[in-house]
């Protein structure tokens, strides 16, 4: 049941999906993992659309140097855990979902309990093989990966469905160099939202899904670009023909 | 007889974004890209590594279908082939 100040707060959105889309986000909990350049753009799109609750994982403190993109934090947080301004913000922006923030580095050990009975990942991480294990992870529950990655002004997102779609290792059986990559905050910002829309899409049950599709954009170009990806029966993670 | 090749991300920045490129009968697909990155020596070390071999990361698509890298030398390409040639991101 939506209150009189939740029908308010989503009135604008709710001409598009009436209660019953905005009941499904209310009754959704999502994961974030990440709470830097692809996680506040995600995490501030998805708790003011309504998401019930998110669970938002980071380890990390607020540097200077991630102010260019990383939006949930201000110049008041240099210093603050990434959860502590993360928190503080997610509820600024809406004190009617709950939001779980979790100071703790995914890993083998506790990536599974952390994700919990979340109904989706979203990926905001900076490294593969994190991705890798939320890959896995997802594989296992059998829930939705809303992957996204950016370099420059470039970026790219899909969304993996376990059991439909390719899994995150089908399509990127080999990660790229670790870096410290450049990035201008614009590119998050352009990516993290498709990762949301996706996300409220997939709730919704509504609009195509970018599932076989790697959504690739260039931002110098302002052009979005669509390759095709198909699943590998051979894939370590979910090929069929792959040895147990 | 040529070919479209479309490079992506940093591929896209060095190499350029759509070449139209010619080429001779019997090119394999791996020489027809080092013939195309080799304009540019920042470009074809992006691709390629000290052997001459793709890098493991890289993402070949000819006719939007996967290639392994690893095959490309033995797909010769044909007229009006599209390739696509993409460097996975990872940052966040």
């Amino acid at each position: 049941m939506l209150s009189e100040r939740e029908r308010e707060r989503y009135k604008r959105q709710m001409m598009l999906f009436g209660d019953e889309g905005q009941e499904r986000l209310k009754k959704a909990h999502i994961f974030i993992a990440g709470a830097g350049g692809l996680g506040s753009p995600i995490a501030i799109y998805l708790a003011v659309a309504g998401v019930g609750t998110l669970t938002i994982v980071d380890m990390d403190v607020v540097d200077r140097s991630n102010l260019n993109r990383q939006i949930l934090h201000f110049d008041t947080d240099t210093g603050k855990k990434k959860t502590v301004s993360a928190e503080e913000k997610l509820r600024a922006l809406n004190s009617d979902i709950i939001v779980n923030a979790i100071d703790e580095e995914i890993g083998g050990a506790n990536a599974s309990r952390l994700v919990g009975r979340a109904d989706g990942i979203v990926d905001a991480m900076d490294n593969f093989p994190t991705r890798y294990l939320l890959n896995e992870v997802a594989l296992e529950k059998k829930i939705p990966l809303f992957h996204g990655a950016i370099r420059g002004f470039h970026g790219q997102a899909t969304t993996i469905l376990p059991g439909k779609t390719p899994c995150f290792r089908c399509i990127f059986p080999k990660a790229p160099p670790k870096e410290a990559f450049p990035v201008v905050g614009t590119t998050p910002g352009i990516i993290g939202t498709v990762q949301a829309n996706e996300v409220l899409k997939y709730l919704l049950g509504r609009g195509n899904l970018l599932t076989g599709r790697l959504f690739v954009w260039d931002g110098l170009e302002s052009r979005a670009d669509e390759i095709c990806v198909e699943a590998d029966p051979c894939c370590i993670s979910c090929g069929t023909s792959k040895t147990p | 007889m040529s070919v479209k090749i479309r490079f992506f991300a940093r591929f896209r920045e060095l190499l350029g974004t759509d070449v139209i490129a010619e080429f001779a009968p019997g090119t394999s697909l791996t020489g027809l890209i080092k013939q195309v990155a080799g304009k540019n020596k920042e470009g074809y070390d992006a691709i390629f590594d000290e052997n001459g071999t793709f890098r493991e990361f890289v993402i070949l698509m000819r006719n939007t279908k996967r290639v392994d890298p690893a095959e490309s030398g033995n797909i010769m390409v044909t007229d009006g082939d599209e390739i696509a040639v993409f460097p996975p991101v990872a940052g966040g």
